[in-house]
């Protein structure tokens, strides 16, 4: 055993607390003597000059040729040093002479670097300081951190955990220590919510006792579980900026998710990650690939693609390689290469070619740039996560269908009911359709003469295009208003004695808009159009000088007035007619104006109806989808009057009518609706999906660089290369996808394993050691904690890549559970908590308080896997971005309570429940946490939240424990993890007293508030006392503490 | 000139008591968030005109060829080929490019207007009746031709998604001046017609900035701000004793763990409780007075149109918004341009101009700068058959016209011109970025030196090419 394998060796044991593990450790660490690169104790290259240079001097003297001022480069050794006739602009140990020194510091405006008008900052003293303190030294030369290969670097004490030694190291230089341990609920709540994105039960508040054999107990179960695997999964989606549609054009929808459950999988099985990764980006080409190992390629296809009419597909090919190339420079290596894209690195040492070398190994992908479901190439993938799925949902069909038969049967009592009055009073008329007195405008110009019918009758100027506005007093009669008909009446004065009076006679109405306008409001209420029929559309292949889109009076729906409704071509002159029927009757109140407004905007114009009648009618369904103007309610009149019997067929009619407008069968009915169409929908991804994954073409693309990033713009070819300033490896080692694949994970990557373990620090203290976590150039920050980082990642790479592994490292460390309370003077001194002298507090990514609020509450599914579902969402926010073209119905059933990893992701409207999320546009890996009063409201007014308030109310209620205390102290350990004190109990008290008193004097309040999601409503006489409690369960997942990590 | 002077007074005296603690204690002592957050970046940079900005987006690419930018000369060429001297190799999108390009010229008629005597097109009559406030902008040029992505660098300076767009740039520039209303906010038209183009949410998203500075979207839905409205059957004196009781727990916690991010979230508690009333307030149009509808136009009775959001945009000005952005689709005429493009024009015809004059008449226009326009314009060539009714026009992004008013920009005026083709830009080009440059710098701010840094660059709106303030257009 070789001494670096002993060290990983000891960490693992470490875990296991082992004295004689210690032992061992302290003595091959001792053998291992070596001194980071990135540690100095005076004066640090890379530490406090280079950075300088990169940040003040590399933009106009750095590695992009093209931007070069003075010929000048400093970010190489031999051109800093080289004599530039009789001066350099370093002389190692003589500032008299090195003209860097004289330029940043001279008083000349002219000859001031930075200059003047570059806009960058002049340097500082202690800048200055540093600069001069290394020339004085001898100005040796290095290498920016990251780039040399890490070295494992003993442990500043033997006797402590590797990670508290570093951290300990670091504080005692500063003049502070590590603070004591959280208490034990705090630190099981902080493990579990960031191992699992969940809060520990209250039976694992109970069990764990806070030993060290509890904790690494809990440790080991919290990694087992596979809500590990979800947490972790989400982790890698962002990174992965993984959607479930295009993003671009249309955002059409795409087949990717049995990717997503692949990840999970990977995560639950632990894989090395230096496997996982081979298998993203050449699964396919590995020896005898598996379909999993072909189906991990997906990865590199997450990219947004874009389809739209416009566009060369070559284009959007070219934009899908450059996306993975910057993708694998944020992720793996922590190199913002996007800017390489149109020009060489103006900090970092990779050059343009660099860039497109390494965009070879990407550019020879069996694709071509489309987009929707045509963008090979894919992968035919059977998940094996559908079925239960389909059971599921099959099982609540089953409910839906029962709840359906007992809701139609009641409701068909009802009906009888009514039936019965009817024929009991026998009423002597019934009038379905009602003519108001219509006042119209033109907003051409065109006149109106209203006759004695309220026929209205055109007349005065002819304008090209009109739309007419036509109001109409609802009359006292009538309740509501179902939907209303046009009739398009012939008259003698009109061109051919047809329908209009300009053109040939025959009319076009492009748009039919309805809305009502309220007593004493200025506003018109938009109301939706559900259907339209009439009497006769125009053939759409008639021979016509028209567009012939011109014909279906169903385009009258729509705002688009390149399509609309006529009847040209037919022959016979005679009225015509078109009934509407509104998606929700609207319930008329006193003074209620309704208004209709008829669009006249063909593109060939003159075609404005000449003679027109507008009615309007109370009775839904059959009524307003039938052209004759009669109606079932109307027929059961006559036949009552003429004394016969109400025959089965029109029971029927009048049932089917019936129903429609009964409230409590509509609202099941529309449930196993959504049921049922769900079930359909599953029952479909369960056939094979197309997945996009990579694939190589027979025949290799040639590679240009493409000159400032143009896709078109093609310079001189390159030959696939990894980039030569990470780790050079000979062209004849590195030629395919594979070989890039080995070449991050190699353990002479000094990026990769660093990258890594940075993620997994983010993940367990919210922010990484390197706090850009996707830049480690020269441009990104410096780790807080160097040698750590170092020891870290030679850690992962010994342990053969074993993410478990370095986040059960991290989890034993005092750091990790020591108390996050802060002095104010630490608070003051380290306000960013650089130097982790208390364990970080931050808020939960919106995700994770979703996915908590429902376990908390005893809501969440458990189910791993399958297609997509969909979280409630208010309504309409996919349907107004896309002008309608998406709709958004929230999942039925246990559906409804899945992950988030689980939701459905739609590029063009990321969920409305997340906040602060990663945008799944390009890949992510910082994290953002602002607080902003919109965060407030969804936590408060989500139907999530809020059902999830629900089920905490309905556990306490339902709960044996009657006494208020002990209900309270519930909900508490649930949501919080820990019990309430007196102070806060009062504090709680008072709400509830005053949520109970509201609610007692208003049951039915109490009901509405309760009744959400799909959530019954309670039981009358439990009515108040839910309410009540569902306030206070609100109150409590509202807390700051119930979002934060403790 | 003293207007000026006093706008820049109080700002002048923090700025020069320079960038240092003393000046943010001043300004935190004056009460001031807003103060405080503009010294933090050292802004305005000098003396603003607009105080706001109202960007009415035209989503699609209006025809600049039938309603700005007048070619009678083309009816003569009717029908011939587009020549290559003229073209220049310009690329074409996948739509036209296997097609002849064959002149179609304007299918309106132009009229003067004004005492300037501008000449617009006969679809935008209303326009006509403010174009002695306005400035035609005629030579803007952008370098994508197609919708996302050059929407995209209209609004965020960068043709891919992941920038913050230019009202997040405000608001994170200059802060809010109302502590009851979002800095930046979004309006869309409800439009009942599946467009190929959504308005992706990244239009107003605040890319690497802080989230608190995106778009908020107000919609005319029952929540006109997504999770405004308290659950049916929970009444507001519950909520206020809710809010109490959480802001008493919450400081009980703060007093425990002295976390600071605590304090600043019962403040947005706080702050989402007053926007419960002051949004509703906002939206709800009732105390508009009869010839406010009248001279929006019929529309602006239906909550959603453009011409409502239109009077929704005067309003947040009054109250003090610093952004405000309307987005209009459908725009993206490649067909039938008499009954498509017409029926935008109707749309945003009347609204747009009434929005001008309304501001006028209530002396806001001095201090708001209007901005009407597209990603890019269309081109002169025919699509489908150019002498058919049928015909539309294809992309174009080589010159396009878009219209400023308001706050220092020269009234009355036309700016930069076309050649005979309306196809290149002979005088005066305008890229989008100098557009932006020229915005900002009426806000206040020197673009050059309006900077963020992000994964180690120093980001700025106008990005890294070389980008101008147009003097020409500046009163």
């Amino acid at each position: 055993m070789n001494s670096r394998t002993h060290v990983a060796a000891f960490a693992r044991r470490w875990i296991s607390h082992t004295a004689h593990a210690l032992a061992t450790v302290a003595t091959s660490l001792a053998l291992l003597a070596q001194a980071s690169v990135t540690h100095a104790d005076d004066v640090s290259f890379s530490r406090d000059v280079l950075p300088v240079l990169s940040d003040r001097c590399f933009h106009c003297h750095g590695p992009d040729e093209s931007n070069r001022e003075a010929g000048l480069r400093l970010d190489v050794e031999e051109h800093a040093k080289e004599d530039r006739g009789g001066y350099a602009a370093i002389v190692p140990g003589n500032l008299e002479d090195s003209e860097l020194w004289r330029r940043i510091t001279t008083d000349d405006e002219y000859e001031v670097m930075p200059p003047t008008d570059s806009h960058r900052k002049p340097l500082t003293e202690s800048e200055r300081a540093a600069i001069r303190e290394w020339i004085l030294s001898g100005a040796t030369w290095g290498k920016h951190w990251s780039l040399e290969v890490p070295t494992r670097p003993e442990p500043p004490a033997a006797d402590r955990h590797p990670i508290d030694a570093f951290i300990e190291s670091r504080l005692a230089g500063e003049g502070f220590s590590l603070s004591g341990r959280a208490a034990p609920h705090t630190q099981l709540k902080r493990l579990t919510l960031d191992l699992t994105g969940l809060s520990p039960t209250p039976q694992d508040v109970a069990d764990f006792d806070g030993s060290d054999q509890a904790w690494n107990d809990a440790i080991d179960r919290l990694l087992q579980s596979p809500r590990n695997a979800e947490r972790m999964a989400m982790w890698w989606l962002d990174a992965a900026r993984y959607s479930d549609s295009d993003g671009f054009q249309q955002d059409a929808t795409r087949q990717n998710w049995p990717w997503r459950d692949w990840v999970i999988r990977q995560f639950r099985d632990n894989k090395s990650f230096r496997d996982f990764t081979i298998e993203q980006f050449a699964g396919d080409l590995l020896p005898d690939a598996t379909e999993e190992q072909i189906l991990a390629t997906c990865f590199h296809r997450n990219h947004m693609t874009n389809g739209e009419g416009g566009r060369d597909p070559e284009e959007s090919r070219i934009d899908y390689v450059i996306d993975r190339i910057n993708t694998t420079g944020t992720v793996w290596l922590g190199l913002t290469l996007g800017c390489v894209q149109c020009h060489s690195h103006k900090f970092d040492p990779i050059s343009h070619q660099d860039y497109y070398s390494l965009s070879a190994f990407f550019n020879s992908i069996d694709e071509d740039g489309k987009a929707g479901m045509n963008a090979k190439p894919y992968l035919e993938y059977t998940s094996p996560h559908v079925q239960d799925r389909i059971d599921e949902m099959a099982s609540f069909v089953q409910q839906c269908e029962a709840e359906h038969e007992r809701a139609r049967q009641s409701a068909e009592r009802r009906f009888d009911d009514w039936l019965h009055d009817r024929v009991e009073s026998k009423p002597a008329d019934h009038q379905v359709w009602w003519t108001p007195t219509p006042g119209v405008s033109s907003s051409e110009g065109t006149l109106f003469r209203v006759e004695a019918d309220q026929t209205v009758q055109t007349h005065g100027p002819k304008p090209t295009q009109d739309d007419y506005r036509v109001a109409l007093e609802v009359p006292t009669p009538m309740e509501q208003v179902s939907g209303f008909r046009i009739e398009v009446l012939p008259d003698d004065a009109h061109v051919e004695k047809r329908f209009t009076r300009d053109g040939n006679g025959e009319f076009t109405l492009t748009s039919v808009l309805a809305m009502v306008r309220r007593q004493g409001s200025p506003s018109e209420i938009p109301l939706e159009l559900r259907s339209v029929v009439a009497d006769v559309e125009a053939d759409e292949k008639r021979d016509t000088k028209w567009d012939q889109r011109y014909a279906k009076v169903g385009k009258t729906l729509n705002d688009d007035a390149r399509d609309g409704w006529t009847t040209e071509g037919v022959e016979k002159i005679e009225p015509h007619v078109a009934v509407y029927q509104l998606a929700t009757p609207w319930q008329v109140r006193p003074g209620d104006q309704f208004v209709i407004l008829l669009r006249q905007r063909s593109t060939h114009g003159r075609a404005n109806i000449g003679r027109f009648k507008i009615a309007l009618a109370a009775e839904r369904g059959e009524t307003v989808r039938r052209v004759d103007g009669d109606s079932p309610i109307a027929e059961l009149v006559r036949t009552l009057n003429d004394g016969n019997q109400v025959d089965e067929a029109l029971r029927k009619r009048l049932l089917a009518q019936y129903l429609l407008g009964d409230a409590d069968y509509q609202a099941v009915a529309k449930k196993r609706d959504s049921a049922k169409k769900q079930l359909a929908d599953l029952k479909n991804q369960a056939k094979p999906r197309k997945v996009m994954v990579l694939a190589e073409r027979e025949k290799p693309r040639e590679t240009h660089i493409l000159v400032r990033g143009v896709w078109d713009a093609k310079g001189e070819t390159v030959q696939r290369a990894v980039l030569p300033s990470v780790l050079d490896w000979p062209a004849t080692q590195a030629t395919s996808r594979l070989d890039l694949a080995r070449w991050i994970v190699d353990s002479e990557n000094p990026l990769t394993a660093r990258v890594a373990v940075n993620h997994l620090w983010q993940i367990m203290f919210g922010q990484g050691l390197v706090r850009t976590p996707g830049d480690f150039g020269l441009q990104g920050e410096l780790p807080t904690h160097p040698r750590l980082l170092d020891w870290l990642a030679v850690e992962l790479i010994q342990s053969d890549w074993d993410l478990q592994h370095i986040l059960r490292l991290i989890a034993t460390s005092e750091t990790y559970r020591q108390s996050s309370v802060a002095s104010a003077e630490l608070l003051a001194s380290d306000p960013d908590n650089r130097l982790l002298a208390r364990a970080p507090r931050f808020r939960l990514p919106a995700w994770m308080i979703r996915d908590n609020a429902l376990h908390v509450s005893g809501l969440l599914s458990t189910a791993v896997g399958g297609p997509p579902v969909r979280p409630y969402q208010p309504e309409g926010v996919w349907a107004e971005i896309t002008m309608g073209r998406f709709d958004y119905q929230p999942s039925v059933g246990p559906a409804q309570y899945r992950r988030t990893v689980y939701a459905f992701w739609r590029r063009s409207s990321a969920p409305t429940f997340l906040f602060d999320s990663a945008q799944r546009r390009v890949c992510e890996v910082g994290v953002r946490r602002t607080n902003t009063p919109l965060h407030a409201l969804t936590l408060l007014n989500d139907v999530s939240m809020l059902e999830a308030s629900r089920a905490l109310a309905d556990a306490v209620v339902g709960a044996e424990d009657q006494v208020v205390d002990g209900r309270l102290q519930n909900l508490a350990m649930r949501v919080l993890s820990r019990e309430l004190s007196e102070e806060e109990l009062a504090e709680l008290k008072a709400v509830l007293d005053s949520a109970t008193e509201i609610y007692d004097g208003d049951p039915k309040m109490a009901v509405e508030y309760c009744t959400v999601g799909q959530q019954s409503p309670p039981r009358p006489e439990f009515a108040p006392q839910t309410a009540a409690w569902m306030t206070v369960a609100s109150l409590l997942l509202n807390l700051d503490e119930a979002m934060t990590r403790e | 000139m003293s207007e000026i002077d006093s706008k820049l007074g109080r700002r002048a005296f923090l700025n020069q008591a320079g960038l240092n603690f003393g000046a943010l204690a001043a300004a935190a002592m004056l009460g001031d968030e807003l103060a405080a957050s503009q010294v933090e970046r050292g802004l305005p940079h000098f003396a603003p005109k607009a105080e706001r900005v109202i960007f009415l987006t035209q989503s699609g690419g209006p025809s600049q060829i039938e309603l700005f930018d007048y070619k009678p000369d083309l009816h003569k060429l009717a029908g011939t080929e587009l020549p290559d001297s003229v073209r220049q190799g310009q690329r074409l999108t996948g739509m036209t490019k296997n097609q002849k390009q064959l002149i179609l010229p304007p299918i309106t008629r132009f009229d003067a207007h004004g005492q300037c005597g501008a000449l617009i097109g006969e679809w935008l009559p209303h326009l006509g009746s403010i174009a002695d406030d306005v400035c035609f902008v005629k030579s803007m040029v952008t370098d994508q031709i197609n919708h996302a992505p050059a929407m995209t660098k209209f609004l965020t300076g960068h043709q891919l998604p992941g920038r913050p767009s230019f009202g997040c740039w405000a608001s994170y520039g200059l802060g809010s001046m109302n502590k009851n209303l979002p800095d930046y906010v979004v309006l869309l038209s409800r439009m009942k017609r599946g467009s190929d183009q959504p308005l992706y949410d990244h239009y107003w998203g605040s890319g690497f900035l802080p989230s608190k500075h995106q778009g908020v979207k107000l919609r005319s839905a029952k929540d006109p701000v997504l999770y405004l409205n308290d659950p049916d059957g929970f009444p507001r004196e519950l909520r206020r004793d809710m809010l109490d009781s959480l802001a008493s727990l919450n400081r009980h916690h703060h007093a425990q763990t002295l976390d600071p991010e605590i304090e600043t979230r019962i403040d947005q508690y706080e702050m989402a409780f007053r926007m419960q009333s002051s949004i509703p307030e906002l939206t709800d149009l009732s105390d508009e007075s009869e010839s406010t509808f009248q001279m929006y136009g019929p529309d602006s009775r239906r909550p959603g149109s453009y011409a409502a959001n239109c009077i929704l945009a005067r309003r947040l000005a009054e109250r003090g918004v610093r952004f405000i952005q309307l987005f209009h689709p459908d725009w993206d005429h490649h067909s039938r341009l008499r009954s498509w493009c017409v029926s935008r024009c109707i749309d945003t015809d009347q609204p747009s101009a009434a929005l001008v004059a309304d501001l006028k008449r209530r002396g806001m226009l001095d201090d708001t700068l209007v901005i009407w326009g597209g990603e890019f314009g269309r081109g002169v060539a025919g699509q489908g058959k150019w002498d058919s009714p049928l015909a539309g026009r294809d992309h174009h992004p080589r010159c396009f016209t878009v219209w400023m008013a308001g706050a220092g920009i020269k009234p009355g005026f036309s700016y930069g011109a076309t050649d005979d083709f309306s196809y290149n830009v002979v005088e005066n080009p305008v890229h989008v970025r100098d557009l932006h440059a020229t915005a900002l710098h009426l806000l206040g701010i020197d673009h050059d030196r309006f900077t963020h840094r992000h994964q180690g660059l120093d980001f700025k709106l106008t990005g890294v090419e070389e980008s101008h303030v147009v003097d020409g257009i500046l009163a």
